[in-house]
């Protein structure tokens, strides 16, 4: 007899003595610990999966028997190491990987003192805040079927401490697990439709993660090495036809100052208070930019038309509000034929004619003498491209090193080897040096349309930058040396661009891609595709698709109809649930030949010969063999021996025998009238 | 359908935890909600559902998700959210189905004394179909058994009141609840499934039985007239008397026969008197109960004699059975008594 008398509603489900979680829900919170910490293990400092790799050793000692709980001192010393581990990491104080850190700290260190239902519980329920914490890092599609399951196994383990007590059936446990997240689905997918989507409340921990992609400076070589990488940076849907790929000109960034050797954004521009009016038909799009840990945005030409969120800075490239942790979707037009600034005001002219003082003397020089010589801006360009087209320049993935202090000088007039960036800058700091205003543009330049989909897929290989120069009445021009030096590389991709060198530096999956038709490539695009729609339908469903989703669905959305829909659906996927829980199939109670006589008994009905309700099968089966003048005995016997005895039913000879006597009963009567017997 | 006042009785004891419907107004309410019946089927009728403590940090911790999603702007983050919301209201289905359909009834009325814990044998019945898992039952002043009827369509449950006070021990209304399958949430239910047990009262064992009972040779009861034990008188010879009984000596002064008779008497038979003890009723009480188990062990017949009752003497199972029963209900009024079975 146990000592405390229960309080009935308080406690939990236990029994006098000390509780005990039950064993196979505490080996599956084990295991989904693992499960849980592994996608995050990238992210947070490595200290902490080592102090999660001892906790986790140690409290499967402990549920094996062989240890006892961890003394006082071990997990203060868990926890110094922990805490140290993360200060020494350098993530910010108030970052997202710091946060994450501290939160997988403390759930490997919970699991050492795991004991009470109400520590399993506190476990679970990190453990589904770990989900959660995960899809801040990485939405894809893998990561998303990985979390299901791993939502499985935590649940499972919920399960196995309310279930049946006096078996240990872990596998029980984990398919009521499965059948509970699966008959989950229907509801959450309305959940996700319907439940309205608002801005962000309050400002959010960052991920200290340095930005992707494009950078907001460029030295010399960065460009090269984002052209190694073949990780997408983001997917376009057009709205009508697909440009060409030589009018592809992403605006991500834009470098207006210049110092040793390094290209930077500068302070930015004071953003524009109303959107640029559109001169000629715009071009439609939707763009779903992966995760850059940065504000900026990519666009085409000037964007004329773009959501109430987004910021147009003095140099017409968009800003969105906040940094950019998950897939961002946005919809843009841009006009082709908008003349950015066409009158220039002093204060802009300063800003993007401005060079250091001393630096790079030969191309100062040579651009003095170069605008003397032609007279105009245009004329000047021209010449520079002429040259870059003429002499012996090369564009290669490779170039020779520069040194810092007179890098433009080397490059343009000895070693006369580089990429995008190197005749960009060499053209902006020409022109800036004739006091022409130029900037240097970063960007992509180009994208591979995905025939499955039909959507363009922008990757960093296609990271480019890329000159505007300002000409009276014009504005802003675009200029590409690139496109003089490597006319393919804007024509036809990256790779018509690429020397045998430069492909042997690229990494086998970027290879891929740019090859075309064969069978790796197809898959790739395949894998693709399938992304794409999942950024489209999950990751990217945000409050504006939401509401484009919803005037399809609903005609019209307002709070009642999207109540009403709630309810409805709702209501729905509540039944469908409740029918598998409380809707019981009829047992099958007639044995065989049961089953063989009340058909024969309709099909008789139907000729006539219908069964009185008060008349049993033997009697029945008794009047329409003297009908028939047949001889009743041994067709009731067998009848009776088969429906009151279901195991001879099962003889097959037998089963035959009775089939035989209906059938020559049926026969005998098909052409005798019913008479007075029915 | 007094039920009520029965559970009320109970909670005269301060020492006992409160049922949860010791207020009166809800006690009633209860009662005419789930009526005290020998059997009662669980429904949407009578079963209560509810949030647990670890469901509401469950609803606290989807809220702090979807404050993340927002602030976030993660649809991965909505719908792990939603998905959790979703499976936490599918549960409520659950929770509720494994309760539902349990049909409950009292198997066997056990008795026992003051202080020990009184078995009642509760039978739960399940309908076919699937096994109903982690339910639990038990009465506010007993333990929460489990029920296992998972692969069989009924089980009965052994469950252990402590009896404090003699008379008829009426364990009032019966938790049924599980928190199957997620612990999140709680069905229950408290049902009247008009439970009682008889209550002795509790044996004192202190002093000897004959001591405080009546024992008079003459008032034992001639058992064997022909007996060998005591002399009683003489007679005339009859044909057939035992030659041994002859007296001798007179038949050689009279030349007459004369037999001595002797006869045999039963021993003592005790009587056990309420009026001749000392002490309080509940001492007094206490004393005889441990008098008639003692007599009972030693197998010597005994009567009880009470204020208003007596009890002839006896012995046997029965005979204790019924004098125990006697003292358990000694002063309580007739209304108390089962008005079935």
């Amino acid at each position: 007899m146990a000592e405390k008398p229960i309080t009935p509603g308080k406690n939990a489900p236990q029994v006098g003595m000390a509780y005990q979680i039950p064993r196979n829900s505490l080996a599956l919170l084990m295991i989904s610990q693992v499960v849980v910490i592994l996608p995050l293990a990238v992210y947070i400092t490595p200290w902490i999966i080592g102090v999660g790799l001892f906790s986790g050793y140690w409290r499967t000692q402990v549920y094996r028997g062989r240890w006892g709980y961890p003394a006082g001192w071990v997990k203060a010393v868990l926890v110094f190491a922990g805490v140290f581990g993360i200060a020494l990491s350098g993530y910010g104080t108030f970052s997202l990987e710091a946060a994450t850190s501290l939160l997988v700290l403390a759930f490997a260190l919970k699991l050492l003192e795991m004991k009470t239902r109400r520590d399993a519980y506190l476990i679970i329920f990190l453990s589904y805040f770990l989900i959660a914490t995960a899809f801040l890092f990485d939405q894809a599609i893998t990561m998303a079927a990985y979390q299901v399951l791993a939502a499985v196994i935590i649940t499972a383990a919920m399960v196995g401490m309310n279930q049946l007590q006096s078996r240990v059936r872990p596998l029980a446990s984990i398919k009521l697990a499965a059948a509970l997240i699966f008959q989950a689905l229907p509801l959450t997918l309305v959940l996700f439709l319907l439940f309205p989507r608002i801005a962000p409340l309050w400002s959010i921990p960052m991920p200290s993660s340095s930005t992707t992609g494009i950078s907001d400076t460029i030295k010399p070589g960065d460009v090269a090495n984002l052209t190694m990488s073949n990780e997408l940076a983001f997917r376009v849907v057009f709205e009508d036809e697909v440009p060409p790929a030589r009018e592809l000109y992403w605006r991500g960034l834009v470098y207006s100052e210049f110092d040793q050797g390094t290209w930077t954004v500068g302070r930015p521009l004071p953003p524009k208070a109303t959107p640029p009016a559109a001169v000629g038909p715009g071009i439609g799009y939707e763009v779903f930019l992966e995760p850059t840990q940065a504000e900026w945005l990519f666009s085409l030409d000037t964007p004329v038309d773009y959501g109430p969120r987004l910021k147009m800075l003095g140099d017409y490239r968009l800003i969105n509000p906040e940094s950019i942790l998950s897939v961002k979707r946005y919809r843009l037009v841009s006009d082709p034929q908008y003349t950015q600034d066409p009158q220039l005001h002093g204060l802009l002219e300063r800003r993007e004619t401005r060079l250091p003082d001393e630096d790079n003397p030969r191309i100062r020089e040579y651009a003095k003498a170069l605008l003397a010589d032609t007279g105009s801006p245009t004329a000047m360009v021209e010449a520079m491209l002429a040259q870059i087209r003429n002499r012996d320049y090369v564009y290669t993935l490779q170039p020779p090193t520069l040194n810092n202090e007179n890098s433009i000088d080397e490059f343009w007039f000895d070693t006369r080897r580089g990429f995008c960036s190197h005749y960009a800058g060499a053209m902006v700091f020409a022109l800036r040096a004739a006091d022409i205003p130029a900037r240097m543009v970063g960007g992509y330049q180009g994208g591979e349309v995905n025939p499955r989909t039909g959507h363009v897929e922008v990757r960093q290989y296609l990271a480019h930058a890329w000159v505007e120069v300002w000409i009276e009445s014009a504005g802003w021009t675009r200029v590409d040396p690139t496109a003089a030096v490597a006319p393919a590389r804007v024509e036809n991709g990256l790779n018509a661009a690429l020397s045998g060198e430069d492909r042997a530096a690229l990494s086998f999956l970027t290879n891929a891609r740019l090859g075309e038709g064969d069978l790796l490539s197809n898959a790739l695009q395949f894998f693709d595709s399938v992304e794409h729609r999942w950024n489209f339908w999950v990751v990217g469903y945000d409050a504006a698709s939401q509401s484009s989703v919803l005037q399809k669905l609903l005609g019209e959305v307002t709070p009642a109809r999207i109540g009403l829909a709630l309810a409805i659906g709702g209501g729905v996927s509540m039944f469908l649930v409740a029918l598998t829980l409380f809707w019981r199939r009829r047992p099958t109670q007639r044995n065989p030949a049961e089953r063989k006589f009340f058909k024969f008994a309709s099909a008789m009905a139907r000729q006539g010969y219908a069964r009185a309700p008060d008349e049993t099968p033997a009697a029945y089966l008794h009047r329409l063999a003297v009908k028939a003048e047949l001889d009743p005995q041994p067709m009731v016997q067998r009848l009776q021996s088969f429906m009151y005895d279901p195991q001879a039913s099962l003889s097959e000879v037998e089963r035959r025998q009775m089939r035989q006597d209906f059938r020559k009963l049926r026969f005998r009567l098909a052409f005798s009238t019913p008479g007075k017997a029915s | 359908m007094n039920a009520f006042s029965k559970s009320a009785s109970a909670r005269n004891d301060p020492a006992k935890t409160a049922p949860p419907f010791s207020g009166k107004r809800f006690g009633a309410w209860l009662d005419r909600r789930i009526p005290p019946s020998a059997r009662i089927n669980l429904s949407q009728a009578n079963i209560f559902i509810f949030p647990t403590r670890s469901g509401f940090a469950f609803a606290g911790l989807l809220l702090m998700l979807i404050l993340g999603a927002i602030n976030y702007q993660n649809s991965l983050v909505y719908g792990t959210a939603f998905l959790l919301g979703s499976m936490f209201v599918i549960t409520i289905l659950y929770t509720f189905r494994n309760l539902s359909g349990l049909s409950i009834e009292m198997a066997e009325r056990h008795s026992g004394f003051v202080g020990e814990h009184i078995e009642f044998s509760v039978r739960v019945e399940r309908p076919k179909g699937r096994g109903r898992e982690g339910i639990q039952i038990g009465w506010p002043n007993g333990y929460k058994q489990w029920v296992e009827i998972y692969d069989t369509q009924a089980s009965v449950v052994s469950l252990y009141v402590t009896a404090e006070r003699r008379g008829w021990l009426h364990p009032g209304r019966m938790l049924v609840e599980t928190y199957f399958p997620l612990g999140l949430l709680r069905a229950w239910t408290w049902v009247d499934i008009n439970a009682r047990g008889l209550v002795y009262p509790k044996p004192l064992f202190s002093d000897s039985p004959q001591s405080h009972s009546s024992k008079h040779r003459d008032e034992g009861v001639l058992i064997d007239p022909l007996g060998s034990d005591d002399f009683v008188d003489l007679r005339g010879y009859v044909p057939g008397d035992p030659i041994r009984n002859i007296l001798w000596r007179s038949y050689a002064r009279s030349d007459e026969l004369v037999v001595k008779r002797y006869a045999s008497y039963q021993e003592p038979r005790l009587w056990f008197d309420f009026d001749q003890l000392s002490g309080d009723v509940e001492e007094k009480l206490s004393r005889l109960t441990g008098f008639a188990l003692t007599a009972t062990r030693s197998e010597q017949e005994f009567g009880l004699r009470l204020p208003q009752k007596e009890i002839a003497p006896g012995l046997g199972q029965l005979h204790l059975d019924q004098v125990l029963r006697e003292l358990a209900l000694y002063g309580h009024s007739e209304a108390e008594q089962p008005n079935n079975g």
